[in-house]
């Protein structure tokens, strides 16, 4: 079988219209720039019927010209992703063919944006999103990965070769190669190539997003809820405790991180089983928030708290307990029948690192902003109803900071995508045979002088997602702070 | 620079203006059809309620609507020029040279960095170019003319080093270094105490007379603006609503609205039961939600349908007047001066038994000397000093004073979030001063709550209004269950006189004076016997102060309460209080039953405090009395009267004893007790602050 091209015999045709239209943005962006200190900036005029004029100087059309030329560079890209789905494999080349087989994802974002926008003024936040084109680009990358990682993790569309399946011949192939013999039901090519094993990069990407997803959201999840935690109180009731934990605070920030990772993956220390005391730690700080949370809440009413309580923290205990027991390392309390999973030491490792490095900073912020809010007239009227300390911190400080909290909180998760790239590249946290992204990049190092693409592809992918939260994180203050 | 020629004409024309804002949502019109002229050495009040378009009006003429605010009709004309017809540089040159503007908020205009009297010199350093000893000599000239002690000291001191007074006098100091032709002036002294408001206010007004400049004075206070204006015009909802000089709008007002404002507000001159406030119904519409043809008239007394909701209402001028005009279709045939309907007055309940007590209360801070390194000297800061009182059922106690007068001090202790450090609190007989609010029980708990000052605050932003009471409820143990408590949260709605509908609202799609109802009814959900009211209407717009009040006292008569009633509002302190308590520095300087306090012999402080409120009455005469200096910090009260820096009947008590001896409380004529130097024949001597002018 012939290799694939990047578009095929499609193309060839619309490839000059495109490279051209790219051209002339080029083109227009750098006059643009120019202009705005060459040419009189736009300017509005108001008549006294109440219309306003924009004078058409040079400027506005410039910028006219720039916008429509975006706009057709978009559209250019919509068609090789249209037709790459409706036309068959290698009419479109590569593209098509990877733009086939994200279909289900293209459908669900369509859905998703569609449904978002026609609703948005009763969304709340959520819905201002959509007034914001910064956010908007944002939340469209971060869900082309969400739903990436839902349709393979669940699913199992899209990847369409085993990620650790190692094929004889397709050795850092180039993409579109395709196999040397093909089986029966198996997908012809390596669309995005082979890595020096010779496993399919394409695939290995989108199982890789799998991980990132699950992962960095959970563990950001974590470092949060310590913050949370142990900021509240230190920016609330403040005197001693307020000075030890700030204290710990800029201790943890000042330790080399990358020092603290190699020790807890050093056999020795793994032996002694300080990852997994570290782990039971922090692991417990949910079980603390939640109890605190319902109790504060709910004290007032027994019969509701008493069952209440009681059901969340048996779940929540034997999670825990199950989280930190595992057969064969120090921690071992819960027999093998009740015990439902183990963690995986690496991902352990993961979660440990996520939480030092983020909690301090979150602690920071939370502790700040209960500085500011604690001024506030419904929190003495709080006080001066007699109610707890912890009903004050939780349910009316806590759902008053949640703006810069969200806004931070996506940022977070980039931070944590890009430490579990960093980790997975110095060979840490996950197993090296994992598709995740960090470790691929690492792997395909080694030949990036000669074959880029093993390596390329993941970190394009990682770049995209962290480019995307940050984007959101960027939309969401913008809107937030609006109006 | 030079400034622009001399002009015969109006220095400030607004003709039909128009100004919106565009959001993403809407259009939202601020000001509409607004016509003002500001005549040479004129000043021109503006008054409204917030949001009414004041200060939009004000940004228009400074050419500073910011992104998404447009002038969308009309033409402000300066010195007989359209001012959307200069350039940016000619703008630029005419905002710092010929109109300067004060703000609310003095930091707002004060650069923290940089010393004073750099700040003073930039303006005509950058304006006219003058040499640096020239800026500086004109620097301490203004400084000088603004009446703030050593100059010299001044010119050398951050701003952050002044008291709020003083920087708002360095800002009106910098606004006059340009000798500007306008100055606009957007609520000046909102954001400072009666007292040096007052002072603020006389110098304004001898600095216009000294400089001839031209005002434009924001304000939502008509006392004030009776003050300082020689002219006036009233906004409500965009529009300019009445315009006149100040003897016309004041005594021959042509407006529904006018008149309604008038008789929201108390005069403390007037008599309580002849005219008691009279509240404005409804509230005031949102500029995209405003009523066909009148905007007034939703809440108009004279309201005809057909007519006033038909067409739109022009500016007409009021016939027999000059320069008078109104927004109102029957100006002619309203009779203005028809006596007020008063509605049916309720009795209010007698005064019962002694529910508090507080015996020689004492509360001491002890703060660091040294911010930076805690520990090592430490000084005390004294807050509350032997406060004595006692309150009883169904009576209202008036607290008065300054920021920083120990009110909320007060406050605190009684309600157990601190603890007293002398002197004893007695509730019903038991001491209570020892036990913090966690240990206290639920019952006195809920006897003793408070209604707090800024309705903006008061409620928790992302919790249902419902939620917020049922909790209270819930706390205090009211109810079996939830639907009790919903049922009790209904009815709590309905004594407040709201729509059950609020229970399932967030606090930010009411209005101010909504979420303050839903603070009463929070305070009162666990059936409160002594409600600390803080400052409960002092963050409202005057037109729902009164009906605030109204609910407040409605409800006391009801439940029989003891309202502690913390104001600086003189005027509302005596329409509403039986008794009054003046503080300063943490003494209670004077105490007595209202009429005590509010006819002579006075305090000498609550002498300065009556001149300093201003009245909205041209018949009332006023003795001005300006209190020189601010209020000393508690941290370093002077020795001796607390009141001794500021007081000018010092020279009449012989030996220096103000400045050594606190003074003792003394007892006069009934239970009126003051704590002065002051011989008995002097204080005999003493006459009335507020006279009303015979008719
Ligand atoms: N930048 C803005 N964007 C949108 N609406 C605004 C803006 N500034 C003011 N408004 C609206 O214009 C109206 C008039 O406001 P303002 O002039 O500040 O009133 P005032 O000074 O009398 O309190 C209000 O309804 C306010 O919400
Ligand atoms: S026009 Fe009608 S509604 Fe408006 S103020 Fe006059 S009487 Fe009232
Ligand atoms: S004691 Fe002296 S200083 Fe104090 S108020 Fe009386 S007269 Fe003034
Ligand atoms: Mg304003």
């Amino acid at each position: 079988m012939e290799p694939l091209t990047w578009t095929g015999s499609f193309g060839s045709i619309i490839d000059p219209v495109f490279q051209l239209v790219g051209l002339l943005f080029i083109v227009a962006v750098a006059a643009q720039f120019i202009g705005a200190y060459v040419f009189a900036p736009i300017n509005d005029e108001v008549h006294v019927d109440g219309t306003i004029t924009r004078d058409r100087g040079a400027n506005a059309i410039i910028g006219t010209a720039v916008r429509s030329l975006l706009l057709a560079l978009c559209a250019l890209a919509a068609i090789y992703i249209v037709a790459g789905v409706f036309a068959p494999i290698g009419k479109v080349g590569i593209i098509g063919a990877v733009a086939k087989q994200f279909a289900p994802v293209w459908i669900a974002l369509v859905a998703t944006f569609l449904l978002s926008i026609s609703y948005k003024r009763r969304l709340g936040l959520y819905g201002k999103l959509f007034d914001s084109t910064v956010g908007m680009i944002g939340y469209a990358l971060l869900m082309f990965w969400v739903y990436t990682a839902l349709f393979v993790g669940v699913f199992d569309m899209i990847a369409v070769n085993d990620p650790l399946t190692q094929l004889s011949g397709m050795k850092n192939k180039l993409p579109g190669t395709p196999l040397r013999s093909v089986e029966e039901g198996q997908y012809a090519y390596y669309l995005l190539g082979g890595d020096n094993l010779a496993r399919d990069v394409f695939s290995r990407m989108v199982h890789g997003s799998v991980v990132v997803i699950l992962i960095a959201p959970l563990a950001t999840l974590f470092a949060f809820m310590v913050g949370i935690t142990l900021g509240l109180p230190a920016g609330y009731l403040g005197g001693k405790l307020d000075t030890f934990l700030s204290f710990l605070a800029n201790l943890v920030l000042a330790f080399p991180v990358i020092l603290l990772f190699y020790l807890l993956v050093t056999p020795e220390i793994v032996a002694t089983g300080i990852p997994n005391y570290m782990a039971m730690i922090l692991f417990v700080f949910p079980i603390i928030f939640f109890a605190v949370l319902l109790n504060s809440r709910f004290y007032t009413r027994p019969h509701l708290r008493n069952p209440l309580l009681a059901g969340v923290m048996l779940v929540m205990i034997w999670t825990y307990l199950c989280a930190i027991s595992a057969e064969g390392t120090v921690i071992n309390i819960l027999p093998p029948t009740l015990d439902l999973f183990d963690i995986d030491s690496g991902i352990l490792v993961v979660f440990v690192s996520v939480v030092f490095v983020n909690s301090p900073t979150v602690f920071r912020i939370v502790r700040g902003l209960v500085l500011d809010i604690h001024t506030r007239d419904y929190v003495a009227a709080a006080q001066t109803r007699g109610e707890g300390k912890w009903y004050i911190m939780l349910w009316e400080m806590l759902p008053n900071a949640r703006g810069p909290l969200i806004v931070d909180f996506c940022l977070r998760i980039g931070y944590t995508t890009i430490l579990l790239g960093t980790l997975g590249f110095f060979g840490l946290g996950l197993e090296s045979e994992s598709p995740n992204w960090g470790n691929t990049i690492n792997d395909g190092r080694k030949l990036l002088a000669i074959y880029p693409h093993p390596a390329l592809v993941p970190a394009l992918s990682l770049l995209s997602l962290v480019l995307g939260l940050n984007l959101l994180a960027d939309g969401l203050r913008e809107e937030s702070l609006r109006d | 620079m030079s400034k622009m020629a001399d002009y015969e004409g109006p220095i400030l024309e607004i003709d039909r203006l128009s100004i919106s804002f565009f959001t993403r949502l809407r259009e939202i019109p601020a000001v509409m059809d607004f016509s003002v002229r500001v005549m040479p050495g004129e000043a021109v009040g503006l008054v409204g309620e917030s949001g009414c378009g004041k200060s939009t009006v004000a940004l228009g003429v400074m050419q500073d609507l910011g992104k998404n605010g447009k002038v969308v009709g009309g033409s402000i004309k300066f010195k007989g020029r359209d001012l959307s017809e200069m350039s940016e540089e000619e703008l630029r040159d005419v905002r710092g040279n010929e109109i300067a503007m004060i703000y609310q908020e003095p930091m707002a205009s004060l650069n923290p960095a940089m010393k004073i009297g750099k700040q003073l010199m930039e303006v005509p350093m950058i304006h006219e170019g003058v040499s640096k000893e020239e800026a500086y000599s004109r620097a301490l000239e203004v400084v000088t003319d603004v009446r703030l002690p050593d100059p010299e000291r001044m010119l050398n001191s951050y701003p952050h080093q002044l008291s709020g007074g003083q920087q708002q006098r360095i800002v009106i100091a910098m606004a006059l270094m340009s000798k500007p032709a306008l100055l606009i002036l957007d609520e000046p002294t909102t954001a400072l105490d009666v007292t040096v408001e007052a002072a603020v206010v006389e110098l304004v007004k001898d600095l216009g007379k000294k400089y001839g400049t031209s005002m434009l004075f924001i304000s939502h206070n008509l006392g004030l603006v009776l003050e300082t204006c020689d002219r006036l015009c009233v906004m409500y909802s965009g529009e300019a609503v009445e315009r006149g000089s100040i003897e016309d709008v004041f005594d021959d007002m042509q407006h529904p609205y006018t008149q309604a404002l008038f008789r929201s507000i108390p005069l403390p001159g007037a008599d309580k039961n002849a005219r008691p406030l009279v509240a404005i119904p409804g509230n005031f519409p949102l500029p995209h939600e405003r009523p066909p043809g009148c905007n007034f008239g939703p809440r108009c007394d004279y309201f005809e349908e057909g007519r006033c909701d038909a067409q739109d209402i022009p500016m007409v001028n009021v016939h027999g007047f000059e320069r008078h005009s109104t927004r109102c279709l029957k100006s002619e045939e309203i009779d203005w001066n028809a006596p007020i309907t008063v509605g049916e007055q309720k009795e209010k309940a007698p005064i019962g038994e002694v529910v508090l007590k507080m015996d020689n209360l004492k509360k001491y801070y002890e703060v660091a000397a040294n911010a930076l390194f805690g520990g090592g000297e430490t000084k005390v800061v004294k807050a509350n000093e032997t406060l004595s009182f006692e309150a009883h059922e169904s009576e209202t106690l008036a607290i008065v004073g300054e920021s920083g007068c120990g009110k909320s001090t007060f406050a605190k202790v009684l309600m157990g979030l601190e603890t007293a450090t002398e002197g004893k609190i007695l509730l019903d007989g038991g001491e209570i001063q020892d036990t913090a609010i966690q240990a206290r029980d639920t019952k006195t708990v809920a006897d003793v709550q408070m209604v707090f000052q800024n309705p903006f605050d008061t409620l928790n932003p992302s919790m249902t209004v419902g939620r917020q009471i049922m909790r209270a409820l819930e706390i205090f143990g009211i109810g079996e269950n939830e639907a009790g408590r919903r049922k009790r949260m209904l009815e709590l709605l309905d004594l407040v006189k709201l729509p059950r509908a609020f229970a399932d609202r967030m606090p930010r799609q009411l209005s101010g004076g909504q979420k303050q109802r839903v603070g009463i009814a929070r305070a009162f959900a666990g059936g409160a016997r002594i409600v600390v009211a803080d400052e409960p209407v002092s963050a409202l717009d005057v037109s729902v102060q009164a009906a605030v009040t109204d609910l407040l006292m409605e409800i006391q008569r009801e439940e029989k309460t003891t309202l502690l009633f913390i104001s600086h509002d003189l005027s509302i302190v005596r329409y509403l209080s039986d008794r009054v308590m003046v503080m300063y520095l943490g003494h209670v300087v004077e105490m007595g039953t209202t009429d005590q306090v509010f006819s002579p012999p006075y305090h000498p402080y609550t002498e300065a405090l009556l001149s300093a409120v201003p009245i909205a009455d041209t018949s009332v005469e006023k003795e001005h009395i300006v209190l020189e200096g601010d209020i000393p910090s508690a941290m370093n009260p002077p020795p001796g009267c607390p009141f001794q820096t500021r007081c000018r009947w010092k020279s009449e008590v012989p030996g220096g004893l103000c400045e050594k001896e606190v003074p003792p409380v003394r007892m006069l004529e009934g239970e009126h007790q003051v704590k002065c130097h002051l011989a008995d024949d002097i204080l005999a001597r003493m006459t009335p602050v507020i006279k009303i002018a015979a008719e």
